[in-house]
């Protein structure tokens, strides 16, 4: 669905991915793990196209999308939760719904999603004409999925949702994101808790320095090797 | 500006004898028989006399946030690119001795086309990040307009037709002077609208996902930099509405009040809070209410001393303005919420 094919994005003259190459399958859960400063978020960027990629290429479904107007992106299928939900924190709930569907102009169908998002999430129902500033972090995370979901996705890119939440507000985000995907949305993942993220990943990579160094499917080597390399980078 | 402050002094107390603590009414009758109402009677008429200023500074402050909210850069030739609105509105009067809509049309059109110059050379042109190249850039282009205009107009000051004849009425122990009272409408109706605009509008929703979070608004599809240009657009035209407001009740325009227009935008703003429109509408007010206040008890030097003096204390006491934006702390509160 989504190939990405030896990507480099530079800041500058440093280089943060440095020809990375990866798959996402039809209906699956790809999840990405990696220490800080891997390139985790930059891939997603790219891919939402808020970067530019200097070589490589983006192909969604058939398509090449790197170096597409973010636009041109979001209307072909790939909506991205940032990291830190960046909800618009003096808008309210309905607000921040109305800004995710901004490329739409179908107020029946935009309607219609919202209250497809608020039977989903009841809570931000509740809170609707609340300003998302005021939100706890759980939904604020929520309502950052919620609004990602406005625009209909095919691919959902979570860049590092459960950053920030205590635990049980984390097993209720993972439960989110294997409903959506059970739902039909391809996931495309991005984590710290690589725990977590094991447990509902079909496939996985592990991105360290900017470089794909292993990728398989949960099982195939020891979670507690990931965990030693997504937290810490390998050993040499 | 300075004249049009000076009549605002004028207008009450001792130099207009017919009302107030001299006249037959009921009301001057009570600001006799005690000094305390009378000196409370003279507040409030500074109140209501600064409150009808501070709108047209609020619209200054307005124009001047939804710039800076949009592109985070500071744009300090706000107020020469509206002066050459108001001197084209000036140019219109003075050539076709057209008045009312003619003028209003040839002021906010000449101050658009100004703040387009503005963006297209000193926001669109800079990179991202480039922030002080900007602002430093755009302080050459304030000094560049003001000269064109000085060139353009040797006599430096022209006079502007007034939106409503010059006069006063009473209402209870209060004087309105007819040109502050339609400033004031004028201007109460402008800030609806733009409230209106910002609220229930698709570009309304946009300019505040760009303030906001501009990389959130990127990633979904809102074309940031068409968006910026359009608020720079809304902004010129507050602007020059705000110059055309100022320009008919003082029925004049000169050269030098291009800084004044800069200062007194920036100062309400950063009283309000940068960024936040009520802010702005709320920091103008009370500049108005404030100077307005300094003027009748401290004279014409007190004025300035008062408007930076609260500059300086709410910097000291909220550094980011009465309605601060402060993400980062709510951030963390929602954090501390889970």
């Amino acid at each position: 669905m989504l190939e990405i094919a030896d990507i480099v994005t530079a800041y500058g003259k440093i280089e943060a991915l440095k020809g990375v190459s990866l798959k996402v399958e039809p209906g699956k859960i790809t999840c990405l793990l990696g220490p800080n400063g891997a390139g985790k978020t930059t891939l997603m960027m790219t891919v939402a196209g808020i970067l530019k990629p200097r070589r490589g290429s983006v192909r969604f479904e058939g398509r090449e999308l790197a170096s597409a107007a973010p636009r041109r992106i979001v209307e072909s299928g790939i909506a991205l939760v940032p990291e830190n939900r960046l909800v618009f924190p003096n808008m309210t709930v309905a607000e921040n719904l109305a800004a995710g569907a901004f490329t739409r102009s179908d107020s029946a169908g935009i309607a219609e999603d919202i209250a497809r998002v608020y039977a989903r999430f009841p809570r931000l129902q509740e809170r609707s004409s609340q300003a998302a500033g005021t939100l706890s972090g759980g939904e604020q995370q929520m309502l950052a999925v919620a609004r990602a979901l406005m625009v209909r996705p095919k691919l959902l890119l979570m860049d590092e949702p459960s950053v920030g939440l205590a635990p049980l507000v984390v097993e209720e985000i993972f439960r989110i994101i294997r409903d959506l995907n059970r739902d039909g949305t391809t996931i495309f993942l991005v984590e710290q808790n690589a725990h977590m993220a094991l447990q509902v990943a079909h496939y996985f990579y592990l991105l360290e320095l900017g470089k794909v160094t292993f990728s398989g499917a949960p099982g195939q080597i020891a979670e507690d090797e990931v965990i030693q390399r997504a937290y810490l980078g390998s050993k040499k | 500006m300075r004249q049009l402050r000076r009549d605002a002094s004028t207008s009450r107390g001792a130099k207009a004898p017919r009302f107030g603590r001299h006249d037959g009414s009921v009301w001057g009758k009570l600001a006799r028989t005690s000094v305390g109402a009378g000196a409370m009677i003279q507040f409030l008429q500074s109140l209501v006399d600064g409150l009808m200023i501070g709108s047209a500074y609020a619209l200054l402050a307005l124009g001047f946030t939804l710039i800076f909210g949009v592109l985070r850069r500071l744009n300090l030739a706000y107020g020469s690119s509206i002066l050459v609105g108001a001197f084209a509105g000036a140019a219109v009067f003075a050539q076709w001795k057209l008045g009312g809509w003619a003028v209003a049309a040839a002021t906010l059109a000449a101050a658009v086309v100004a703040g387009i110059y503005v963006e297209r050379l000193c926001f669109w042109a800079m990179r991202k990040g480039a922030a002080i190249a900007s602002m430093v850039s755009s302080f050459a282009v304030w000094m560049q307009l003001e000269e064109l205009l000085a060139l353009l107009f040797p006599e430096r000051t022209l006079s502007f037709p007034a939106v409503v004849e010059r006069s006063v009425f009473v209402l209870g122990p209060f004087q309105f002077r007819t040109e502050y009272v339609a400033m004031f409408a004028l201007a109460a109706l402008l800030m609806a609208g733009l409230e209106w605009t910002m609220r229930a509008t698709r570009f309304g929703l946009a300019v505040r996902a760009v303030t906001e979070h501009p990389e959130a608004a990127r990633a979904m599809g809102v074309p940031v930099a068409r968006i910026a240009f359009w608020a720079f657009v809304v902004a010129s035209a507050i602007g020059g509405a705000a110059a055309y407001l100022m320009a008919a009740a003082e029925e004049q325009v000169t050269l030098h009040s291009g800084m004044q227009l800069t200062f007194t935008g920036l100062v309400a703003m950063m009283i309000g809070g940068i960024g936040s429109l009520r802010g702005a509408v709320l920091g103008g007010l009370m500049l108005g209410v404030v100077e307005t206040l300094a003027q009748a008890h401290l004279g014409a030097s007190g004025r300035e001393l008062a408007a930076f003096g609260l500059l300086f204390l709410l910097l000291v006491l909220r550094p980011g303005g009465l309605l601060a934006q402060d993400f980062a702390a709510r951030d963390a509160a929602a954090l501390r919420r889970v």
